[in-house]
């Protein structure tokens, strides 16, 4: 089938059947998952699949439908349900789609390779990663290992003259070991997931990272509850800061529902806090030449030494702010409208190691593991339950875990006093490690 | 490792459809089934499929080996309405149909699914997922036939039946009554979400089943605001039934409750750090022990021999008068399941009896594994998922201590109104939550309210350090993640004391 004529096909007919504006977001793809346990298969999937999302806009009104049967009776019977949904709503002027843009070229978002390289070989690299990782002697058990991957093509067009494609793939390898010591069990898993087959780190390191995270932290100890200085890994970094992207999406903001929505041009962090978000990247896993909606993604800055420079649109957002779209509509597949979402984020590295930072901390925690929901992007207070390591005169004395922490923006934000180095821009939220001078810690 | 989270962001799709909400409906042979009634059989005329031709992918499935091999066809139909500062921002409509093959062969599952239900479709599915058993003995598999299944869902007011004027009607009342509640209530947002969700389960031991479970889905949020003080809420219904749900909570109710929340706690400070005492409301507090004990039951990991309640049961693993259940029998709650997603019939699991663990929650391949009873709680997300042991319906059972009593008996502790969600380990049992809505007690009595709260702790911890059991049992509904898959369930307690809980907040 030509998806792409498609596309256009289905704009133009939502347009005869009494649309507007129309969008159509067609989503095709194709999966493999593969877990192993204890040497052996333990689930193998396959599938390819197909949907669409409709978007209609009728007398400023807006109506959708999605459906993932691609025959022409039931495509036709979605438009109408979509026109059909879009008269219950309340018209806004606001309820636009984007104009054409251009293109940005993004490279290295689909490799070839990944499809062409044999089952056999992916069920062997899952059972080597779990093999490796299981010769570690603390290691007890293993929860699983797993090769997935996928690939698809994106389909936009809309009646303002939007017609574009693009298409990606993605892979990953990653195990999950146990370490049992007497009562105590922990657990360690880590992956590497990458846009090109070639690209994946070896299964050594992926099984050795696995198990030490398994083992490191055994036998912890108990600390008095107190205020501390907290060195964030790079690793949780995102634990901490996703709360600061999402509190700069522009919807958040019109609804008032942002600790920054006045903080515009404003230092509301130390100096050291820069953030970008970037959708061009070569083979970024974050990265796409267009968002949700088709318009072209960017490179920009959101935080710049401390001050706030710039919030999230989509275009209908924008609209009702009174800005432009900034190239982040996200799209949650051709189930939903467009969000606000991001590329790829990352903080702008420090000039220390995270050696240096523990060797300059002489009291204080180094967080390895943060569970919770982060930073609230209403208040901008964090409250989490965190494990990792006590330090005692900048030396990793013991590990620690049943902690919390805790703080409010304003000693967070403003007290991040040494930034790291160690900065992976592999990951789709890249940050280094970096150190807030005092938070509250809970313990005994 | 996967964590298993309840979620606090509403899931966006579902519902099903009117026809007297002034549609216009391309009359196609496709829609003339769900338009003529919801009777089961004539619902989704996707899943329509011929018995025989379900023996033929069955057959397909096991022709390289294994020993049991399922087909799972299914239609979901949704409708989402959504309204935010006063307007109806979007209608969402949304068809999902498709069907799942599995193959099981010893331990190893095969699976793969195809979003169009035909036989060539669904036979090449099945020769994808008999890959996995290669080289193992042939069984042949028994024909099928209807199986009977109680029904624990009933229906007065059908939701096909219901124009969309009417879902409008309600969405205005709860957003009138959020804004009315105060006037530092700043925002509302109503998420009105239905579905029907069609079935046919067909397996290898000759079961052949089809039901449709009808799902409503209500949420209003607000936020407050207050010079610096800002607070989100938010309320939610859900059940397995007809537009009926409404008379029962009202639009308006749920409004208010979640507008009262997010005005009482513009006088909150900030929580203190340490550990104390916590009483846990009755209803959605029934999620820390979804979390903290719920998960670590489920048969998975107990199969892989990894999860924390490994080999411990006939073992008194909690408190003399705590006695935990799953039962996804309950009428019409958001976790009621009729039968499980592979056709074991839905049943009343004590899991924990009076302190001593009586047993786990399975699907069909953990209980073979465990060479345990199959408990009906083998769930899936969609088509696209395979069945992996979930809860439906959990809670503590009512004990004897008055709610009144627990607060004022407790010297100094936190009282939990609300928790935003939170997510365990499953193999340690370390599990965390946030508190939306939380109170300092003082002397038996609460005496501030405090945000910002986070609890931590154990599984094996919890359940040996709950003091006191109320007698008000009660249910709430939550989404619940699992291994990439969501299900829909409730939580359900009664007022509870734990003592010794890490709470951490931001003062000393």
């Amino acid at each position: 089938m030509n998806y792409k004529e498609l596309a256009e096909t289905l704009v133009e007919r939502s347009l005869r059947l009494g649309a507007d504006s129309a969008e159509v977001y067609l989503q095709t793809g194709r999966n493999l998952s593969i877990r192993i346990r204890n040497s052996d298969i333990e689930t193998i999937q396959e599938a390819a699949t197909a949907g669409v999302g409709i978007r209609v806009i009728v007398d400023g009104k807006t109506g959708f439908s999605h459906s993932n049967d691609m025959s022409r009776s039931a495509l036709d019977d979605s438009i109408s349900r979509a026109i059909a949904f879009a008269r219950l709503t309340t018209p806004d002027e606001s309820n636009v789609l984007p104009s054409d843009a251009g293109y940005t070229e993004v490279e290295g978002l689909y490799d070839p390779e990944i499809a062409r390289v044999s089952m056999d070989r992916k069920i062997e690299m899952a059972l080597k990663v779990e093999e490796l990782a299981m010769q570690d002697p603390k290691i007890t058990h293993s929860s699983g290992s797993s090769f997935g991957e996928r690939e698809g093509e994106i389909f936009i067009a809309n009646s303002k003259g939007i017609s574009k494609t693009y298409r990606s793939s993605f892979c990953s390898v990653g195990v999950g070991v146990v370490a049992e010591k007497g009562d105590q069990r922990r657990t360690g898993w880590e992956s590497s997931a990458r846009r090109f087959f070639g690209d994946l780190e070896s299964l050594e390191d992926i099984a050795s990272g696995a198990a030490q995270k398994a083992w490191e932290l055994l036998d912890p100890q108990m600390v008095r509850t107190q205020r501390t200085p907290v060195i964030f890994d790079s690793s949780v970094a995102s634990s901490l800061l996703g709360g600061v992207i999402s509190a700069v999406s522009g919807e958040r903001v019109l609804q008032g529902a942002s600790f920054l929505q006045n903080s515009m041009d404003q230092q509301f962090a130390t100096s050291l806090l820069t953030i970008t978000d970037d959708g061009t990247i070569a083979k970024g896993t974050g990265s796409s030449p267009f968002d949700g909606e088709g318009v072209p993604t960017r490179k920009r800055v959101l935080v710049e030494n401390g001050v706030l420079r710039g919030f999230l649109y989509n275009t209908q957002i924008a609209a009702r702010a009174g800005a432009e779209s900034t190239g982040n509509a996200s799209r949650g597949g051709y189930t939903r409208l467009p969000g606000i979402g991001t590329h790829n984020i990352y903080l702008a590295s420090g000039i220390h190691s995270q050696e240096d930072i523990i060797s300059a901390t002489d009291r204080g925690l180094l967080l390895k593991s943060v569970t919770g929901y982060g930073l609230n992007p209403v208040t901008g207070n964090f409250s989490g339950g965190v494990s990792g390591f006590w330090i005692e005169k900048g030396k990793i004395a013991f590990p620690v875990e049943g902690l919390t922490a805790a703080g409010s923006a304003e000693q967070i934000l403003n007290g991040i006093d040494m930034m790291g180095n160690d900065i992976d821009m592999n990951r789709s939220f890249a940050s280094p490690s970096f150190r807030i001078a005092e938070m509250q810690i809970g313990g005994s | 490792m996967d964590k298993n989270r309840i979620r606090a962001i509403p899931r966006r799709k579902f519902l099903e459809m009117s026809m007297k909400g002034g549609l216009i409906i391309a009359a196609t042979p496709s829609l003339l089934g769900h338009l003529t009634s919801c009777t089961p059989q004539s619902a989704a005329p996707g899943l329509d499929l011929e018995k025989p031709v379900l023996d033929r992918v069955i057959a397909k499935a096991l022709s390289r080996g294994g020993e049991f091999a399922d087909v799972y066809l299914e239609n979901r139909i949704s409708r989402q309405i959504i309204m935010e500062e006063s307007l109806f921002r979007s209608g969402l409509y949304g068809i999902s149909q498709g069907a799942g093959v599995r193959v099981v062969c010893g331990d190893k599952t095969g699976f793969a699914y195809t979003d169009e239900i035909s036989e060539e479709n669904l036979m090449r599915a099945a020769e994808v997922a008999s890959y996995v058993a290669r080289n193992s003995s042939i069984i042949t598999p028994v024909n099928i036939a209807t199986a009977e299944r109680e029904s624990f869902v009933s229906v007065s007011q059908p939701l096909n039946e219901i124009a969309d004027e009417r879902r409008i009607e309600i969405m205005e009342r709860a957003n009138q009554a959020a804004m009315d509640y105060d006037p530092r209530i700043k925002m509302a947002k109503v998420d009105y979400y239905d579905q029907v969700r069609s079935r046919v389960i067909a397996n290898s031991e000759g079961i052949y089943l089809r039901d449709e479970l009808p799902l409503l889905f209500f949420i209003v949020e607000t936020m407050s605001e207050e010079g610096n003080n800002r607070h989100m809420s938010r309320e939610r219904v859900s059940m397995h039934t007809g537009f009926e749900m409404f008379d029962r909570h009202t639009p308006e109710d749920v409004a208010r409750s979640a507008a009262r929340e997010s005005i009482d706690m513009l006088k909150a400070e900030d929580a203190p750090a340490g550990i104390m005492d916590v009483v846990m409301i009755n209803g959605w507090g029934g999620v820390l022990i979804h979390e903290a004990v719920g998960h670590p039951l489920e048969a998975d990991n107990i199969a892989k021999g990894i999860g924390a309640f490994t080999g411990k049961v006939g073992q008194k693993v909690a408190v003399d008068n705590f006695t935990l259940v799953d039962d996804g029998t309950i009428p019409n709650l958001r976790g009621t399941i009729n039968f499980d997603d592979e056709g074991t019939p839905a049943q009343h699991n004590v899991l924990i009896e009076n302190g001593v663990l009586k047993g786990y929650m399975t699907d069909i391949l953990s209980a073979k594994q465990l060479d345990m009873e199959r408990t009906g709680t083998g769930r899936r997300q969609s088509f696209r998922h395979i069945p992996i042991p979930r809860m439906t319906n959990t809670f503590i059972e009512n004990g004897t201590d008055k709610p009144g009593d627990i607060i004022a008996s407790t010297k100094k502790g936190l009282y939990v109104q609300s928790l935003s969600g939170g997510s365990v380990n499953p193999v340690t049992g370390v599990f965390n939550f946030t508190c939306r809505e939380a109170y300092i007690i003082e002397n038996g009595r609460k005496v501030q309210a405090v945000k910002g709260a986070t609890l931590i702790g154990s599984c094996m911890g919890i359940v040996s350090s709950i003091d006191a059991i109320g007698d008000d049992l009660d249910f709430a509904p939550g989404i619940c993640g699992k291994g990439g898959q969501q299900a829909e369930v409730t939580c359900g307690q009664p007022t509870v004391r734990i003592r010794g809980i890490n709470v951490g907040g931001s003062r000393a």
